[in-house]
């Protein structure tokens, strides 16, 4: 061999070549072994986990209906565009990073706000839980997905049902509405098995009964691709169904809600409630501004929500049980209730000081609304016309406790304990309220003054003097106010007891109230709601408010003689009572007994004379 | 029985026709799925038809007319790599392909083939001292020039398979082992950088190198410049990377780091080949393949498959199989007839040996993905149509090993 190097050295040059080819397939080798020996086993549990998935199955919520079976809140279907993180990536437990080129796709085709997607995606990605990216996708967006679906490992469309409400803004702040679940409500009930993107009741009956509309989950097994696409069900396991949740019954009559509505309908803020005095069921409430749940239901942006928690109108808040307000004058039904009670006074009692537009008391002019005076009144006329300087004199004759325990008897100063949230109590000043705000015992007299005509530190509800309403009208026994009056299936299901003791006390006593407030309508300060063919009682109040106008309010009861209904109307910064809110009452009872279809609101003239505080 | 039989080398074609064989039945296994195109084994078995062909006329020509037309042959493939900048076809941000009709090919085969026959033609000389400047640098140039080119189409991984060659061919062509290390330098220095992030394991490295090699001083002062040189220019040189190529080589070195990206592709691999255990899921029960988890199963991960399917009975044949390849390449290397022939062999198989390390090294998660399809395996006509074209001049040189 001539050329070349000689065959000796080529035999080591062979050996070595041979060596390092021997050296790269025992690595080879070495890789192997480690591979399919010894993390077999935990590699072939992450084969598993990276081809079965284990999807929720939503379930619908249970439906909200009227006493009479007519629907408030339903489901409908929702494509959603969600993202599922792969199961190997949870396994890992890596800092999953999100790619940017990824995130501004998804971003571009969701049409969405990648900072919010990005989060969302993170959570996912730490929890292994599927995350919905934007709910009812609008058709424009699904296609743009569809197309795109290679490019976009991890997202999918998931049909799932939202919240319905086919009323829109009907007894919203009432219903209240669902809505995804946020990070501290899932923080508080994972154990009860709730997950990331499933919708909560956020307010209302929708979050006092989450439980029973909640319904439960069903699961499947899915067997999926690489790019997160089910190929098909797993079939040694059987999917589960999901179980729907339970239909709930309310009180509330969609008639009266509507007459409510509608009568409310040039109210810029206020309230209003109407319950049935025999059971203290619920069957009308009425909060303004009002908002639409259906716009939570599609996903509310975060802009969108602030503004409906800013600028002061709140429409999110239901200030029928939420708002309390001086009851005003119609707080007197309380103070003509303890005086005659305690037996300091009978329906016929005159005072020693008649009325001449104001009266003194410890070196200080209180003032009767009625500038000019009423005269001198008995105790049922000083009611019909709300006269002030009589009911100081009541006041103080009564002294703080008589008045407080009545009051609380009546239902005001304590939660009626309505099944709904976020309830307000109000306030009666008891002793030692005022013991605590001035020294203990050396509080001035002057606020019992003020106390007997329903102004000072009093707070009510509307929903509470819509209960002292019902009170007032049934002879002082204690009801319940609530609404809901059945779950589908739950044969247990019974109203709670009252809360508050009701006022015990002589026939004769109620027989007086209720002449007095009749009186109110028949020849008194709420001459709006003398309606021919229907006998209704009532009371009017204005009550001060130092931030602004006055709020108009008007409790009432009908039919006179044999009660089916109490409300009470609040309208926020209106002035009277008896101009602004017996008038709404008015045309609620006219729609509702007098079978007037008026719609609209016209603004009823009350007669000038007859109009008062 | 010299007379029935031609003097081919047996263990090495029936050790290719297996590989093969096998490699068809993979690619069957790996698409045969709702929606792939399940016709793929067939079209390969076609190639391989079409590849015999070819590996039956390689074989027949004598290796003195490729010694010949070595030349003519580098040029024209280097013509062909500048082709693919002009009129390549491009996929996946690389141009590789170049378009005739229906047929589509890599220049950077025919290049590979080009360069070997090149560089055997001028390391086989009998004036040949490879300690000289003017002998060892003209090889140099001749592996740089197509590696540079196919660099930038960017394929790195069948770029890096003609510094292979090279080394390789020194190495057989008598230049000393110190030499070779010594100027192979470089190249530790870049690595152990990437691997350690400290420059002091190289120069230990280097320390006792130069103490082994004992260099002239012109050259020891070269050495240390050039190295000194590298140390600084390779900030410069990772800026100057594709960012999918910045990516690769990152997530080989940590490749939990992303998952979903680059790293999805190893971790899926790695899973796929674990999974199958010592004896496998069975032929065409693999999940991950089936599923499409894995990542061009038929294609650059094809060994996944077999390994998820076959376990490691199956890998480990498929292991020795190759094994077989390459030590009966290198074999005919030291018995071939000349010098040519010889050079030959070895930068023939140090190409094949590098590809079939690169690929079952990538997919059990232990070099960078690189898009290298494994040899004989892998879906693809051209890939499989070289790879015949190699194995028949590796019998080419069989054929004519007794010839005097």
């Amino acid at each position: 061999m001539p050329q070349g190097p000689p065959q000796r050295d080529k035999d080591t040059r062979f050996g070595a070549l041979a060596a390092i080819g021997l050296a790269g397939f025992f690595l080879v080798l070495l890789g192997l072994l480690r591979l399919q020996v010894l993390e077999h086993e935990q590699l072939k549990r992450l084969a598993d986990q990276n081809r079965i998935r284990l999807d929720v199955l939503r379930a619908p919520r249970g439906v909200i209906r009227d006493r009479h079976g007519r629907v408030l809140a339903d489901n409908q279907p929702s494509f959603d565009i969600v993202f599922r993180p792969a199961p190997i990536e949870s396994t890992l437990r890596v800092r999953s990073v999100v790619a940017s080129d990824w995130l501004a796709k998804v971003g571009g085709a969701l049409d969405g706000d990648t900072v919010d997607i990005k989060r969302r995606v993170r959570e996912a990605n730490r929890t292994g839980q599927t995350a919905v990216l934007r709910r009812t996708a609008p058709y424009a967006v699904l296609a743009a997905v569809e197309e795109s679906r290679h490019e976009l490992p991890g997202i999918d469309v998931q049909v799932a049902p939202i919240r319905r409400y086919p009323e829109g803004t009907l007894a919203a702040q009432l219903l209240g509405y669902a809505a995804e679940i946020n990070d501290r409500e899932l923080a508080e009930r994972t154990r009860k098995g709730y997950q990331l993107g499933d919708l909560i009741g956020k307010t209302g009956v929708e979050r006092r009964y989450e439980d029973v509309l909640r319904g439960e989950d069903g699961a499947e097994f899915v067997v999926v691709n690489a790019m997160g696409q089910r190929v098909a069900t797993l079939d040694d396991v059987p999917p589960q169904p999901p179980r729907p949740g339970l239909d709930v019954t309310l009180t509330l009559d969609l008639d009266v809600q509507l007459a409510l509505e509608d009568a409310m309908a040039n109210i810029e803020r206020g309230a209003a409630v109407v319950l049935d005095p025999r059971d203290g069921s619920v069957l009308g409430m009425v909060s303004k501004p009002v908002f639409d749940p259906n716009e939570f239901s599609r996903g509310i942006s975060f802009a969108r929500w602030k503004e409906l928690n800013s600028g002061g109108a709140y429409p999110l808040l239901n200030r029928a049980i939420q708002s309390a307000y001086p009851p005003g004058s119609t707080f007197k039904i309380v103070t003509m209730l303890a005086g005659l009670k305690q037996g300091l006074v009978t329906p016929e009692t005159h005072f020693p000081v008649s009325c001449t537009g104001g009266y003194f008391y410890g070196g200080r002019r209180f003032g009767c609304w009625k500038k000019e005076g009423h005269g001198s009144l008995d105790l049922v006329q000083a009611l019909q016309h709300s006269c002030d300087v009589y009911f100081y004199q009541l006041g103080l004759r009564l002294g703080l406790d008589p008045l407080e325990q009545t009051a609380r008897g009546m239902g005001l100063g304590e939660k009626t304990g309505i099944d709904l949230p976020s309830e307000s109590r109000g306030l009666v000043p008891t002793d030692a309220y005022y013991d605590q705000r001035f020294h203990r015992g050396r509080w001035p007299k002057g606020l019992l003054l003020n106390l007997g005509i329903g102004q000072g530190e009093l707070l009510t509800t509307p929903l509470q003097l819509a209960t002292m309403t019902a009170l007032a009208s049934n002879g002082g026994r204690p009801v319940r106010p609530h609404v809901v009056s059945g779950v589908q299936g739950v044969t247990t299901f019974r109203v709670e007891p009252p809360v508050e003791p009701g006022v015990a006390t002589s026939k004769d006593h109620w027989e007086a109230i209720h002449l007095a407030m009749r009186r109110v309508v028949e020849a008194g300060t709420a001459g709006a709601v003398r309606l021919p063919g229907l006998p209704v009682a009532g009371k009017t109040g204005t009550a001060q408010n130092p931030h602004g106008d006055d709020h108009a309010l008007f409790v009432c009861y009908a039919p006179a003689d044999a009660p089916t209904l109490a409300m009470a109307v609040v309208a926020e910064n209106s002035g009277h009572g008896g101009s602004v809110s017996a008038p709404i009452s008015a045309r609620v009872l006219k729609r509702l007994f007098l079978k007037d279809s008026t719609r609209t609101a016209p603004r009823l003239p009350a007669p000038a004379d007859t109009v008062g505080d | 029985m010299r007379d029935r039989f031609p003097p081919l080398d047996w263990p090495l074609l029936i050790a290719t026709v297996a590989l093969i064989g096998i490699g068809l039945a993979t690619v069957y296994s790996a698409t045969y799925l709702p929606g792939a195109h399940q016709g793929l084994w067939a079209k390969q078995l076609l190639w391989f038809g079409v590849a015999v062909v070819f590996a039956w006329l390689v074989a027949a020509i004598h290796y003195r007319f490729y010694d010949s037309v070595s030349w003519p042959l580098y040029a024209g493939s280097l013509l062909l790599l500048v082709a693919v900048f002009v009129v390549g076809v491009e996929r996946m941000g690389a141009k590789r392909w170049l378009e005739f009709g229906p047929l589509q090919f890599q220049p950077s085969e025919i290049a590979k083939i080009a360069t070997t026959f090149v560089l055997a033609r001028f390391l086989d000389h009998p004036r040949m001292d490879l300690r000289k400047l003017r002998w060892w640098l003209p090889p140099l140039l001749i592996t740089a020039v197509p590696f540079v080119l196919v660099a930038k189409e960017p394929d790195l991984g069948t770029a890096s398979s003609f510094p292979a060659m090279l080394i390789a061919m020194y190495f057989w062509a008598g230049m000393p082992l110190g030499q070779l290390l010594l100027g192979l330098s470089p190249i530790f220095n870049v690595a152990l950088f990437f691997l350690t992030g400290s420059v002091w394991w190289f120069v230990g490295l280097f320390a006792a190198l130069l103490a082994y090699a004992r260099p002239r001083l012109v050259v020891l002062v070269a050495m240390i410049a050039l190295n000194g040189a590298v140390a600084v220019a390779l900030p410069n040189l990772w800026n100057h990377l594709h960012d999918y190529q910045k990516r690769r080589i990152e997530t080989f070195l940590n490749p939990e780091q992303d998952p979903s990206g680059a790293g999805y592709q190893v971790i899926q691999s790695k899973i796929a080949i674990g999974s199958g255990g010592v004896v496998g899921k069975g032929y065409l029960k693999g999940s991950q393949k089936a599923l499409a988890f894995l990542p061009m199963r038929h294609t650059d991960f094809i060994y996944s498959v077999v390994g998820e399917e076959w376990g490691l009975l199956g890998s480990l044949t498929v292991v020795l199989l190759y094994g077989i390849v390459v030590f009966r390449g290198f074999r005919l290397a030291a018995i071939a007839r000349d010098g040519f022939a010889s050079l030959t062999a070895v930068g023939i198989t140090t190409a094949l040996f590098f590809h079939i390390m690169v690929n079952m090294l990538m997919t059990i998660g232990w070099a960078p993905v690189t898009g290298v399809p494994l040899p004989f395996l892998s879906y693809g006509g051209t890939a499989l149509i070289v790879n015949c074209i190699q194995i028949g001049l590796l019998q080419n040189v069989a054929l004519r090993r007794r010839e005097y």
